[in-house]
């Protein structure tokens, strides 16, 4: 009944239909994705009327053969990470769907307009207050953080 | 803040060395001790277990005059236990292990829930769940209801419910039409929800995710999204030396009987007869 990788057919479907039907500002290159499509690059653009209209962003999302019971790793990576509250400047990110409120039910385009929204509510870009200090410690896997979420509407 | 080094030692160390720590070594203790914990919990039960007779139970509870009491009563009316792993999923896992276990002998009841079942997935996506995100736990629900039909074997469900490639999507599936109903009669379940959330809000956080624990909310909506009527039976440490009964919806006679033990549902089964 259940395929040795069901994990992997979940993800063809997800990869088809975020190229078929990408949202607006969302666009995934298909030859980011590996192999085994454990690992992806996603394309994310600042939505209008936002402080980020019109910026390019690059997101990695890493895939465990638990997905989607386990939430995926993902990071903005490449030369532009968004100057936000809730983003440090290795590109790890702290969002509750990406840990403890992570459902079977999201997914990549979940993902991906959670965090465009979570930039459109920003309205003063900075770095989180403990940056540096995390940045220096922190495990290379942001999925390794206990995180705090003080506040959801920044 | 002073800088800590990594004291892989201390991974998955006892709460006083957590507490010790700061920074990045105390996260990653606190989730190594969490992972601890779940691993002990899976090494030691299954996701269904066997049957037991009542009184297993009284081993919970030696020299505990509260629960012996409760638990005498509790054998009046109920013979055996099945219990379920407390990794907070048990509510979904003992109810659908529970009703499942009954339509391998009610066939009526079989044709009416697969039917119902059958166009759940596009009343899902008509609230606007995506459609390529819930297929296949769909695709996996009707799979356990047809194999319930074409070999109606008690053996064969309990191996598919201890299959946890298969049994968590089961769990997955009655979590998205439990949060398919509360927010198809948002106005009514608006009113049982603490705080400031909105009921989609209720849904995403405590609703969707794996492992949330189920509250009356939870079974309200998921008895009448299905149309399958729940007894739950309280065993707690309140007065009156008497296990307490609740039915939901109010009134039904009940499909699916559970034991509620504070934090854990468990499968119940009535002494033959009664």
């Amino acid at each position: 009944m259940a395929t040795p990788w069901p994990m992997q057919k979940r993800l063809q479907n997800e990869l088809l239909h975020l190229q078929r039907d990408p949202p607006v500002g969302i666009s995934v290159n298909p030859n980011s994705a590996s192999s085994t499509l454990t690992l992806w690059s996603v394309n994310v653009v600042g939505a209008p009327g936002s402080l980020y209209a019109g910026e390019h962003f690059q997101l990695q999302f890493t895939f465990g053969k638990r997905y989607p019971f386990e939430s995926p790793e993902v990071i903005f990576i490449g030369g532009n990470i968004p100057v936000h509250p809730h983003v440090y400047s290795n590109g790890h990110i702290c969002l509750s769907i990406l840990t403890e409120d992570w459902s079977p039910a999201l997914s990549v385009q979940a993902v991906c307009l959670s965090i465009v929204s979570m930039l459109s509510s920003c309205t003063e870009k900075k770095r989180p207050p403990d940056n540096t200090f995390y940045v220096k410690t922190c495990s290379k896997s942001p999925k390794k953080t206990k995180w705090w979420y003080h506040d959801d509407k920044v | 803040m002073e800088e800590n080094q990594i004291q892989s030692d201390a991974l998955g160390g006892t709460d006083q060395e957590i507490e010790e720590l700061t920074g990045m070594a105390r996260d990653e203790a606190i989730i190594a001790q969490q992972e601890r914990i779940q691993n002990e919990i899976k090494e030691n039960n299954p996701l269904v277990s066997q049957t037991y007779p009542i009184n297993v139970l009284c081993e919970e509870y030696l020299d505990d005059p509260v629960y012996k009491a409760k638990i005498d009563d509790l054998s009046m009316q109920y013979s055996h236990i099945r219990k379920t792993r407390g990794d907070g999923n048990c509510f979904f896992r003992a109810f659908g292990f529970a009703y499942l276990e009954r339509l391998l002998t009610d066939k009526k009841e079989l044709s009416r829930f697969k039917a119902a079942a059958e166009i759940s997935k596009d009343q899902l996506v008509s609230l606007g769940f995506p459609s390529f995100t819930i297929t296949d736990f769909h695709e996996t629900f009707m799979e356990v209801i047809q194999q319930v039909e074409k070999q109606p074997v008690l053996d064969e469900l309990v191996d598919t419910f201890r299959d946890q490639g298969i049994s968590d999507y089961i769990v997955v599936y009655l979590r998205l039409l439990t949060s398919g109903q509360l927010q198809k009669e948002a106005e009514f379940y608006k009113n049982f929800i603490e705080g400031e959330r909105t009921v989609k809000e209720f849904c995403r956080r405590e609703v969707e995710p794996m492992a949330r624990e189920s509250d009356h909310i939870h079974i309200i909506a998921l008895t009448s999204a299905l149309g399958v009527g729940v007894r739950v039976v309280y065993l707690d440490r309140g007065d009156g030396g008497k296990v307490i009964p609740h039915d939901f919806p109010e009134g039904c006679s009940p499909q699916v009987i559970l034991l509620y033990r504070p934090g854990h549902y468990d499968v119940l089964y009535p002494l033959k007869g009664s």
